[in-house]
């Protein structure tokens, strides 16, 4: 049974039909059940600090690329062309290899408007799709996202595999978010704190805040630790901490939790000097942690449920400078992966030649690509999210909407 | 009044910081002691906390700003003991035993304040080891926190910027003439004085400009005049053929620097929502006043009535480094001491590894503390703080005698109220009875089986989260 037949079906059935009649336990599980087999996950990956996309698809044949890049400028027999004028870095053999199989879709030039080139401010604006520094308070794209979709009982709609705070992007005002680094630390060691615990909420804001969370917090760490406990397929992932995350995330889809949206976070991009070698690694960490995601995901044949998608805040000065490093610039393209993507190039690469002082200039604006995973993956109406209308890129396969 | 603290900015100007006088509505009571030892330190124990009673908020404040706040457990000897787990530390080349020192540091110092301002500082100028790579580097910029953490900024800002924890860290150890790095000028004005909004982008390519030469030789500052860009540079509006040290003293007269200050001061000490613009715009003129006077600005806030007021109270929400010592010392769980090793632990997993911040723009802080994750964890360090699972070996924690201590007997309600008072101030038992009946139910018997199951539920229930 396909996964629109069986949605179907139970869209069919008559148990929702007659919802408002049965009893409300009842339809909320045969909702939850509709929505843990059936819905699509996304995964982002954050590559943070600011990723150098000319050394990541390479305009290898751009006359600006010899001239700007000297230090910096990669051995051309080292590429994996694309075509005839781009390539990926040498360290993206295992993205070079989704390329071919077509499970990959790289969209060139994107940025927005007015570039900033701050992290924090360019990052606020990547996660909430605002340009408004007291709207960037509120909620994320993805948040809002969710906001829009039914609450899902037995777990948080998003989940930060990682160190540190939820990324701005997963706060949303009703949606739950959640995070872990290791999945043995969702384990609740402390039953007396939980029996503690009481249900109403006192009048006081924040105290109120602090004991909701806390009741959010034991749900899913309870939700977690019984996915964590099926046991394992086998799948080899490389040691470093992106693909362990991703290897916790692939646990957490197979079992049947309800978190639509799943986050991780690549650090080390700010390649202000000595950025070479850097670089390789961090992309040679990203290939290899991708590749062993999606052939773990297809093995639990899960691959069609999931799209990946990464970005970084700002891409990198077109020169680079006096360390051997590049500075904070501004358009860099994005990958999707996944059976989900029209594969290829999209979007139109831009010129190192032709710069606007000393920077790229987009050839796509962000939320266009927003618009497309959320309409065409999530199926959440793009434009309350995004605060306007911008046209979804097609990037991802119509008969998926 | 601490040496060299000039004296406070003219009454006048003091619409929003009048100073506090206990009345019949704010009195100088065993909450309003708790809520000043939460704020600008960890915890105080129950002597520390009778003998403040006693002795009233002047002599207590004059206290916590002199750095002899603390009495209970700190040992004669501490810098000298703090100086051999330092060099223990850097000599074995593990940032865990750094951290661990520094845990150390907030658990045992007469002086909880100048660790958080420490702490403050150390959030302010993040700076990770995970790119630094160097534990001397990583304790040297440490030491400053703390050095100049209570002085005029520009005494703290100059020595911070200059050192090659930083200059390492925002990659502007080689800033050259030709190509001008701008890591470090850009977080020197959105980071570290102006914040973001008070510049436009020429002026972080000035200002970069104006840092060229800089450069860390032998793991020492140095400023190379061949280096250097002698061309004039228009930082602000203002030309001139600056050099680092002008564009330091240019931001520093900024007004945005002194709100800056005025904000962050005010997330260390004030509860959430608590400080309106005005109270900023006043807390700030009274820096600009005082050359940016950290310690001065720390007192007109501790000595306010608005940091004693109501609204205040139980208001913000408690950092990982305020949680576990706070609990720590606030329970007296200190006979063994804990494992300062596990402590720094327990900071990872509650969000805070020292000397790893998640970033340039460090923790967040505020509700940004709570998650599911760190929830949990905070959740599992009560119990494992209950059990005496922090001590190597474990010990058992003598719960019942601290109870009997405190007049509790053997009744299990009483101790529940001792706690609650305690960890948060609580003036009446009533939400550590309602606690106790949900865990212990009708059973009233302060066994050491309840005891720990006590502990455990209030220092993991949501009001201990705050303070």
């Amino acid at each position: 049974m396909t996964t629109v037949d069986r949605r179907e079906l139970l869209k069919r059935s008559s148990l929702i039909a007659l919802a408002p009649t049965v009893p409300h336990f009842l339809a909320r599980l045969a909702q939850a059940v509709e929505a843990r087999r059936d819905d699509r996950v996304l995964v982002v990956i954050q590559l943070d600090g600011g990723n150098d996309g000319i050394n990541t698809v390479v305009p290898y044949r751009d006359e600006g690329y010899a001239k700007h890049r000297n230090k910096l400028r990669l051995a051309v027999d080292r590429l994996h062309k694309l075509d005839d004028a781009l390539a990926l870095h040498p360290s993206l053999r295992p993205l070079a290899d989704l390329y071919e199989k077509g499970r990959l879709a790289i969209v060139q030039g994107i940025g927005y408007p007015n570039p900033n080139r701050s992290h924090e401010v360019s990052m606020a604006i990547w996660h909430t799709a605002r340009f408004d520094p007291a709207e960037q308070k509120q909620y994320g794209w993805l948040g809002r996202a969710l906001d829009q979709l039914p609450a899902a009982p037995g777990g948080p709609g998003a989940m930060l595999a990682g160190d540190g705070a939820l990324p701005a992007a997963l706060i949303g005002r009703h949606s739950a978010a959640g995070s872990f680094s290791r999945i043995e630390e969702l384990a609740v060691q402390n039953d007396a704190a939980r029996a503690a615990i009481a249900n109403d909420a006192p009048p006081d804001d924040l105290a109120a805040f602090v004991r909701r969370s806390t009741l959010d917090a034991y749900a899913s760490a309870d939700a977690v630790t019984a996915a964590a406990a099926r046991p394992p397929r086998g799948a080899t992932y490389p040691a470093n901490p992106l693909a362990q995350h991703l290897r916790t995330i692939a646990r957490l889809i197979e079992s049947e939790l309800p978190t639509r949206v799943f986050y991780a976070v690549q650090r080390g991009y700010d390649t202000h000097s000595a950025q070479m070698d850097t670089h390789a690694r961090l992309l040679d960490e990203l290939g290899r942690a991708l590749k062993a995601f999606v052939d773990d995901l297809q093995a639990a044949g899960l691959a069609e449920r999931v799209l990946v998608m990464t970005f970084s805040e700002f891409g990198r000065r077109v020169a680079e400078n006096a360390s051997a490093g590049t500075d904070h610039g501004t358009a860099a393209p994005m990958f999707l992966a996944g059976p989900g993507v029209k594969p290829g190039l999209l979007g139109t690469t831009p010129s190192l030649l032709d710069l606007d002082d000393g920077d790229l200039k987009l050839t796509l604006d962000f939320r266009r690509v927003y618009a497309a995973v959320l309409r065409d993956w999530l199926n959440v109406v793009p434009d309350s999210v995004l605060a306007g209308s911008h046209e979804p890129l097609a990037v991802l396969r119509a008969e998926q909407g | 009044m601490v040496d060299g603290v000039p004296a406070p900015w003219r009454p006048r100007l003091r619409m929003h910081w009048q100073p506090y006088t206990p009345d019949d509505k704010t009195p100088w009571n065993v909450r309003r002691v708790i809520h000043l030892h939460r704020r600008a330190g960890f915890a105080a124990t129950w002597d520390e906390i009778e003998r403040d009673l006693k002795d009233g908020p002047q002599t207590t404040i004059d206290r916590l700003l002199a750095g002899k706040a603390y009495s209970t457990a700190v040992p004669e000897d501490f810098e000298a003991t703090s100086r051999l787990l330092a060099d223990a530390a850097v000599g074995s080349g593990n940032i865990q035993r750094l951290k661990a020192w520094w845990l150390f540091r907030m658990m045992y110092s007469p002086d909880p304040l100048g660790e958080r301002l420490a702490l403050l500082w150390h959030n302010h100028f993040a700076t990770s080891y995970r790119k630094v790579q160097d534990v001397a580097m990583m304790r040297r910029q440490n030491d400053l926190f703390r050095q100049f953490g209570r002085a005029p900024f520009a005494e703290l800002l100059g020595p911070v910027v200059k050192d090659p924890a930083m200059l390492l860290w925002l990659d502007a150890d080689s800033n050259r003439r030709a190509h001008p790095n701008e890591n470090l000028a850009r977080e020197l004005m959105e980071l570290f004085t102006l914040g973001v909004g008070n510049y436009g982008e020429t002026d972080v390519q000035e200002a970069a400009r104006a840092l060229t030469g800089w450069t860390v030789k032998n793991r020492e500052f140095r400023e190379l005049p061949a280096y250097h860009d002698n061309g004039e540079k228009t930082v602000l509006g203002r030309r001139g053929n600056w050099r680092g040290d002008d564009l330091i003293a240019l931001l520093i007269d900024q007004p945005a620097t002194a709100l800056r200050l005025a904000k962050r001061l005010c997330e260390l000490l004030m509860g959430e929502a608590t400080v309106e613009q005005p109270a900023l715009d006043e807390l700030a003129e009274c820096l600009r006043s005082t050359q940016l006077h950290i310690g001065s600005a720390v007192e007109t806030v501790l000595r306010s009535s608005a940091f004693f007021d109501d609204k205040n109270l139980g208001r913000r929400v408690l950092g990982p480094a305020e949680y576990l010592i706070g609990a720590v010392r606030a329970l007296e769980a200190l006979d063994p001491p804990p494992t300062t090793m596990v402590l720094a632990e327990w900071m990872a997993l509650l969000g805070q590894d020292l000397f790893e911040p998640p970033n340039v723009f460090g923790w967040a802080g505020g509700r940004t503390w709570i998650n599911s994750r760190s929830l949990v964890a905070r959740g599992n360090f009560a119990r494992r703080l209950a059990d005496g699972g922090l001590q190597n070996p474990a010990a058992t924690i003598g719960w019942v005698a601290l109870a009997q201590r405190h007049g509790c007997g053997e009744n299990a309600d009483a101790f529940a109220g001792l706690l609650a008072k305690l960890l948060w101030g609580a003036e009446t038992s009533d939400e550590a009875r309602q606690i106790k009946q949900r865990v212990l139910g009708d059973d009233t018997a302060l066994t050491p089986e309840n005891s720990r199951r006590l502990v455990a539920a209030l220092l993991g229930s949501p009001a201990a989260q705050l303070g």
